[in-house]
């Protein structure tokens, strides 16, 4: 069951008529019988994943008189009576393009199972399932069929991957933004790389005839996607080099300045979901000056983001979203001489920009920033309002390779309604 | 299946509530089998039992010690089975898989072909590919014993030791910035070195959980320094040691397993007075060889070692008694001695669990590190009986291995039959495993020293170079390859193809793969070369078997057609083939 399926994939594995390879001309036919896209205004989507879980009360969610109040002050923003973290000053001013989340209530405190559940909408294990991640349903649900860029790319990160969707939607990595995709450049002159594509291709086929596996369609798929990329002029998306200083200046400086760039890139040759992550938000030591520094690199880097979509004309056919796998505690614990917060599901804050919001709050904390008093939002609600925004129907069901039809998000009440 | 899952159910019922209550008779009968209901499964079911029933009687509230009583402070020894051979315990694993394929009519896949053999139980067991002139030679070989004497001779290959060295490293050395000054190598040298020398699991297992000294004199304390937090020795002791992931209760209890909260402190415990020492920062001239573990006479004052949430409380056993400790007794032996020790129910099915699964691409129970109990095995009295043959064989892992080796499940093909096809448990056929990228990198590695050994040296300047570049500095290249092919993840899955662009990249246009060098082919196709020989030279280097005929004929022509040069082409991708790049 599971060959079949994978064999499918393989045909399908998302590129064009790109070379005049028999291999290319495999993948290309079946990309020819891909449904009907969904459509929506928003078509591209940018997850900034701040990875070990942001404190909601030193970034979004500032509460100056509670009793773990942090050392932030807060500061007016763009969209009225919205307040945020005094170190995001630039950002201050998009806020009316965007909404807060207050009311962020998960069920996962450890980093992998939380950073899996809020990716997927389902819990690590459940049903024996592997769930695909946002980014691999946007790529499945918008991505575009012919391209040989694939629809997910996740930059600075592993992220999650597609589950039971297969390895068409898997995400292409990037691990270092500065050195961008290497070895692009075959080694060989371009008639002897179409007869190694050749050959490449019969012992592919031949292996697979004999042996089944679905490992086997994994390794032509990414080689055949990988393949696509070498013909390709919009490999040079990856290549930020050709950025100005001044363009490439105003997003800062380091690793995730150069992936957000990257990803600006991306969404400009029509990369429907790009997610770049920036880790150390796990401040259980330090929280304070951890959460500035980390707060500054966001704020440059986020608002030229914004500004760039903005010149571009993409901004309201873009959403950012900024977030990571939960909150921190309310209260700063006592770990040493520079003490921090520990992890905090149960109330927390995530950011989205452009996509035609206008500065809205959904949901809202107690005094403390410990529980949610008004409209909690669970996952689900949050991935289903994401799905709303990109035209996804997040109540459409795909099937398991078992044939078990599971949704895309289960029990969504999404809020798009309220930001729009 | 589901229905064999309900008849061992019932069985293990009528079992507990002591219908049936056999005892494990000596084994070296290959017939006493299924029928016999093991102690362990008995025992743990006992316990489980008592721990559901506490459980009711008192439901458990997340922040407060639970006294639940436990029933089983005065066990009776686990009656240990006569050893069996390996070749003896090899039948008793066909018999098993064979019955389970028999009852459901399902025919199993022919025995791999010897060059299939060679190169799984390569790759498996050194985890590089053998030579070509090595291929050559073994697939020439008319020994009727031919793959006895290769089980042996790899198990006794230093390379057996350094590839268990690279598993369990990844276990025990977490990619952590906290990390990146805690020196490696030392844990991976040692962990080769005991494999090496076969030292028996549990007396590792002891050392790695109850040292204490600096790196220099006692590489194993490493483990320690790249956990330095009791909850990450917790976790880790569950996980790797236990086949228990225990780190969720943690937290809370949690809603499917069994471990409680307090449980889980309790047996953190253990490590309370566990002082490590923390890294030194290198590059202010640290040398963190000196530094190292010792195990204080109170909690530990070490920075950070306890987490906010820590529920400080006396030691005690999983599921079982507390111990007694003399005032300044230390506490880390008597935890080595429970977990290591013949009684531990969890101890030895763990190891033959995970064993069988990195033999076979599958545990008997699937997940390796969070096993639960054992009737979420496809094969339960397998996994319970490979358990107590391990430990009752004073837990040596070459014989458990050499037993595996010799079954014919494990020498079966990968090849599916029609009607085998979708069977993905039973057995029927072998898995095709991916590659873990130390694999590929040695594969890669071996594939460059033939052609760095046959290729003529480099002429002088202005020429181009006639051999790829060696591979410098070894470990260095090594880890930022398996770095680079991890992309981010902590270990590589071998059941699940993960490597995507960026590694396809890497080894279709890089230095990586040394069939990218215009010149690499003339190592197999020397001016005297017959284009016949130079092909089958290729194959046995890279795929370890030899061209079919019609491979061959198509070959020949296509060397014919693009020219001598072009043989560069077929070395490419037979380089870049899943074929070599996967386990078949």
């Amino acid at each position: 069951m599971f060959d079949r399926r994978r064999m499918m994939q393989f045909s399908a594995a998302g590129v064009g008529t790109l070379a005049a390879s028999g291999w290319m001309n495999v993948l290309a036919d079946a990309a020819k019988s891909s449904p009907a896209k969904a459509t929506g205004k928003v078509k591209n989507v940018i997850l900034l994943w701040m990875d070990g879980g942001p404190s909601h009360k030193d970034t979004f969610d500032l509460k100056p008189e509670s009793k773990g109040a942090g050392e932030f002050r807060p500061i007016k923003t763009s969209a009225s009576g919205i307040e945020i973290s005094e170190h995001f000053a630039k950002l201050a001013t998009w806020m009316n393009h965007g909404t807060l989340v207050r009311g962020m209530t998960s069920p996962e405190g450890a980093h992998a199972r939380a950073k899996y559940n809020l990716h997927t909408g389902y819990r690590e294990g459940a049903g024996g399932v592997t769930y695909p991640s946002l980014g691999s349903i946007v790529a499945m649900e918008k991505g575009r069929s012919e391209t040989p860029v694939p629809n997910f790319v996740s930059i600075g990160n592993r992220s999650f991957g597609s589950g039971f969707i297969g390895p068409k939607y898997s995400p292409l990595i990037i691990t270092d933004a500065g050195r961008g995709l290497e070895d692009l450049k075959s080694v060989a002159a371009a008639k002897a790389q179409t007869n190694r594509l050749d050959l490449l291709e019969q012992m592919e086929k031949a292996f697979f005839h004999d042996y089944q596996a679905g490992v086997i369609t994994d390794h032509s798929t990414a080689y055949a996607r990988a393949v696509a990329l070498m013909n390709s002029k919009e490999a040079k998306a990856f290549d930020i080099t050709q950025e100005s200083a001044a363009a490439k200046g105003k997003y800062g400086t380091g690793r995730f300045a150069d992936s957000v760039l990257m990803a600006r890139r991306l969404v400009e040759i029509g990369v429907p979901f790009v997610e770049v992550a920036l880790g150390g938000w796990d401040t259980h030591q330090d929280n304070f000056t951890k959460v500035k520094a980390l707060s500054q690199q966001v704020d440059a880097a986020m608002s030229a983001l914004l500004e760039d979509l903005k010149e571009r004309g993409l901004l309201d056919s873009t959403l950012v979203v900024w977030m990571g796998e939960f909150g921190r505690t309310p209260n700063i614990n006592t770990r040493g001489e520079k003490p921090g917060r520990d992890h905090y599901p149960k109330a927390w804050s995530l950011a989205m920009f452009g996509a035609g919001q206008r500065g809205a709050v959904i949901g809202k904390t107690d005094k403390e920033g410990a529980t949610v008093v008004d409209r909690p939002v669970p996952p689900q609600d949050f991935l289903g309002t994401v799905c709303d925004l990109v035209g996804i129907d997040h109540t459409k069901k795909n099937d398991t390779p078992n044939g078990r039809p599971i949704s895309i998000v289960e029990k969504a009440k999404p809020f798009t309604a309220e930001i729009l | 299946m589901r229905s064999y899952r309900v008849i061992a159910l019932i069985l293990f019922s009528a079992a507990a509530v002591g219908l049936s209550r056999p005892t494990w008779a000596v084994a070296d009968d290959a017939k006493t089998k299924a029928a016999q209901k093991f102690e362990l499964r008995k025992k743990l079911k006992e316990a489980a039992d008592a721990k559901r029933k506490a459980e009711s009687a008192q439901p458990a509230k997340a922040t407060q010690p639970v006294e639940a009583a436990k029933p089983v402070d005065t066990k009776p020894a686990v009656k240990l089975p006569a050893v069996l051979t390996p070749a003896a315990l090899a039948k008793f694993i066909d018999q098993q898989i064979d019955a389970r394929l028999k009852a459901e009519s399902i025919p199993a896949s022919e025995r791999t072909t010897d060059a299939e053999f060679l190169r799984r139980v390569s790759l498996d067991l050194t985890g590089t590919i053998p030579t070509g002139d090595e291929a050559k030679a073994f697939l020439d070989s008319t020994a009727s014993d031919k793959r006895e004497r290769l089980v042996a001779t790899l198990l006794a290959s230093p390379n057996y030791g350094r590839h268990l060295a690279d598993l369990w490293t990844t276990k025990l050395f977490p990619r952590d910035s906290d990390n990146r000054f805690v020196l490696k190598d030392p844990l991976r040298d040692w962990f080769a070195a005991e494999f090496n020398k076969n030292a028996s699991w549990a007396e590792m297992t002891t050392k790695l959980l109850s040292t204490t000294g600096d790196v220099e004199t006692n590489p194993e304390v490493t483990f320690f320094l790249a956990n330095r937090t009791i909850d990450k020795l917790t976790d880790a002791v569950g996980t790797h040691f236990l086949g228990q992931s225990v780190a969720c209760a943690q937290c809370h209890n949690h809603p499917f397993t069994t471990v409680k909260q307090t449980e889980y402190w309790e047996l953190a415990g253990f490590f309370s007075k566990v002082v490590a020492d923390r890294p030194r920062n290198v590059n202010k001239g640290g040398d963190n060889n000196k530094i190292g573990v010792k195990e204080g006479f109170g909690p530990s004052k070490a920075k950070d070692f306890f987490p906010e949430a820590a529920i400080k409380t006396s030691p005690k056993f999983l599921g079982e008694a507390t111990p007694k400790f003399a005032d300044r007794e230390p506490y880390r032996p008597a935890l080595a001695a429970w977990v290591a020790g013949p009684n531990n129910p969890y101890f030895a099915k763990a190891m033959a669990n995970r064993t069988w699964a990195l033999l076979f691409g599958r545990g008997l129970v699937e997940a390796v590190d969070d096993m639960k109990d054992s009737e979420d095995a496809s094969h339960p009295e397998l996994l319970d009986a490979l358990a107590l043959q391990f430990a009752a064989n004073k837990f040596n892992l070459k014989d458990l291995y050499e037993a595996i080796l010799l079954s014919e499940a494990y020498q079966r093909s990968s090849k599916p039959l029609p009607s085998n096809a979708k069977d993905d448990e039973l057995y029927s056929h072998n898995r095709v495993k991916v590659m873990l990228p130390e694999q590929l990198y040695d594969s890669l590695q071996v594939l460059n020293a033939t052609a760095l050994a046959a290729l003529p040296p480099a002429k002088g300047k202005g020429e181009p170079k006639a051999k790829p570049a060696p591979m410098r500095g070894g470990g260095n290249q090594r880890d930022q390859f398996v770095t680079f092919f991890l992309a981010g993840s902590e270990t590589a899955n071998q059941a699940e193809y993960e490597a995507g662009i960026p590694q396809a990249l890497k080894l279709m246009n890089s230095k990586a793969n040394l069939a990218n060098f215009p010149n690499a082919f003339r190592a197999f196709f020397k001016p005297n070369v017959k284009p016949a020989d130079a092909i089958e030279a290729m194959y046995l280097s890279v795929l370890s078997r030899r061209p079919t005929a019609d491979e061959s004929t198509r070959l020949l022509a296509y060397l014919d057609a693009n020219g001598r040069d072009s043989a560069a082409d077929i070395l490419w991708a037979l380089s870049n083939s899943s074929e070599f790049m996967l386990i078949r």
